[in-house]
């Protein structure tokens, strides 16, 4: 029975300098890690998974070295739950009415409009409800609303509590309409490009960012689909930035001058050139001098 | 395709992530599994709620292990949350139930067979341990390699308390994650591709190290 002793202190000795090794990997990678500044951005995966918020962060890291951002792509709701448990200490997000509920709880501090773009009802070109010929977004659900009741065409909802979710449910509101439940009415519970696959698939319509259409229709992926309706305004899709107020120390300042960077002047141009080489268009909008018009529609939006 | 360059490195960090915590929770896992083989009384109520906690959801454990973890949670003051520590407790609780049920069924075939095999020809208690420990250790191998895929498979953990943080808690599953959102749906597959390539050759290098020992 000797042999399988010596078996066994072979086999501990093993483990035990696997485990020496691995504490000691751990603490060479977490002190090389924390010589930097952290700043916790909790931000909107559609504006995280664009590449603005890294291209923006690299921009402002080139003047200010020993900061790091380490944004947590996670949708708007979570984002500002997150916030709310002061595990964030900058936000970037784009629901207004969600927003205004957490500035009323007291967990968000000064913010700042930053950028705006809009959202696209798509559709199939056949277009069963006729939406591209509607007076107004209003008009436009509710021909959808009518067309599906009638069994001729369906609606994809994001149904996840996203900037885009919220804002679908609020235009289903004004139209003084409740499709939850109707059997055309399909929530997907998942991101922007997953839903539009669906709606893709299936020949539905469904609202979208303008930013996500426009990557899955170039790439190839939703051949169907094709924008039925926009307006500037009640469209409008606008983009905040918000320092946590539980968060402090370097952090925070860190945090503040970003927020500067990402409103100031060199911030704003680059966001007004992102991507418009590969897209033809703007993705994004600086502010640009219309805040005052942005403010009065955020004010609009926020009250649902 | 922005990810590119750092592959390699989420390529390790996934390794390092996933290994140390399976290696973690071998510490709890297989004592516990061996007294669960001794205890009949016990092993009789833990084993059936073990084998139905392999499945659990690991966006379950991250929600709960996000709750403890965040800033104003009851562990909030270790500042673990968005660090990769917080990923491998996490993958650690997952994986217990994996390695303490599988264990536990082969240790329990080993000693009902070699062990009193072993006792009968004359062995002394120790002796016929030693000899169930030899004759399951393949079992407790392929565990491990089940628990190591099990684990660098995870999302939910991951991006729950891992926050997919580029160059520190971005992981293989939660870049696949990601890339899928940005549409980018031919890198996803590829990093898929790649995670199995790591399991399987995670899981055939220790049957190979498992030859090598016994000889």
């Amino acid at each position: 029975m000797a042999v399988p002793g010596v078996y066994m202190n072979k086999i501990i000795v093993a483990v035990l300098t696997v485990i020496i090794a691995v504490v000691l990997a751990s603490v060479l990678y977490v002190g090389y890690y924390s010589r930097e500044i952290h700043v916790r951005v909790a931000t909107t995966t559609s504006l995280y998974a664009t590449g603005l918020l890294d291209y923006l962060a690299e921009a402002f890291e080139e003047k200010r070295s020993g900061v790091v951002f380490d944004f947590i792509p996670v949708g708007s709701g979570e984002a500002l739950r997150r916030a709310a448990n002061g595990d964030a200490c900058m936000v970037f997000v784009h629901a207004p009415s969600l927003e205004k509920k957490y500035i009323e709880q007291g967990v968000l501090d000064e913010g700042h409009i930053f950028a705006y773009n809009y959202f696209v009802i798509v559709g199939p070109s056949s277009d069963p409800a006729n939406v591209s010929r509607a007076s107004s977004v209003i008009d436009a659900f509710k021909r959808i609303y009518r067309v599906g009741e009638e069994g001729k065409a369906l609606f994809i909802s994001r149904g996840d509590n996203s900037g885009t979710h919220v804002r679908e449910l609020s235009i289903w509101a004004r139209a003084g309409l409740n499709p939850r439940g109707r059997s055309w009415y399909l929530e997907t519970g998942s991101g922007m490009g997953e839903t539009l696959l669906v709606a893709n698939e299936k020949k539905a319509y469904t609202l979208s960012d303008i930013g996500t259409y426009l990557k899955y229709k170039k790439d190839g992926r939703i051949p169907y689909l094709t924008i039925l309706y926009t307006n500037d305004s009640e469209l409008i899709n606008i983009y905040s930035v918000y320092i946590v107020k539980s968060c402090s120390g370097s952090e925070r300042k860190m945090a503040e001058e970003f927020m500067k960077f990402v409103i100031g002047e060199v911030g704003q141009k680059l966001i007004s050139e992102y991507k418009v080489k590969e897209y033809g268009v703007r993705l994004f909008n600086p502010v640009n001098g219309r805040l005052e018009l942005l403010r009065s529609l955020w004010v609009k939006l926020s009250e649902g | 395709m922005f990810l590119m360059e750092t592959i390699p490195l989420i390529i390790l960090r996934t390794l390092w992530i996933s290994g140390t915590a399976v290696v973690l929770s071998l510490l709890w896992s297989l004592p516990l599994a061996y007294l669960l083989s001794r205890k009949h009384g016990l092993a009789k109520i833990m084993v059936p709620v073990f084998d139905a906690l392999i499945g659990v959801p690991t966006v379950l454990i991250g929600l709960v292990l996000y709750m403890l973890f965040s800033s104003r949670g009851p562990l909030g003051f270790l500042g673990l949350l968005y660090t990769p520590y917080a990923i491998i407790i996490g993958e650690a609780i997952l994986v217990t139930p994996l390695i303490t049920s599988t264990t536990y069924h082969v240790l329990n075939n080993v000693i009902s067979t070699y062990g009193e095999l072993a006792l009968t020809l004359g062995a002394t208690d120790k002796q016929a341990m030693m000899v169930a420990l030899r004759e399951g250790l393949p079992g407790v191998l392929a565990s491990i390699a089940m628990a190591f895929s099990r684990a660098s498979g995870e999302l939910g953990i991951a991006l729950m308390v891992g926050g997919n943080i580029k160059g520190y808690t971005r992981v293989m599953t939660t870049a696949i994650a990601l890339e899928v959102s940005r549409g980018e749906f031919e890198s996803a597959i590829m990093l898929g591709v790649v995670l199995v390539v790591i399991v399987v050759s995670t899981s055939i290098a220790i049957r190979f190290l498992q030859r090598k020992v016994y000889g």
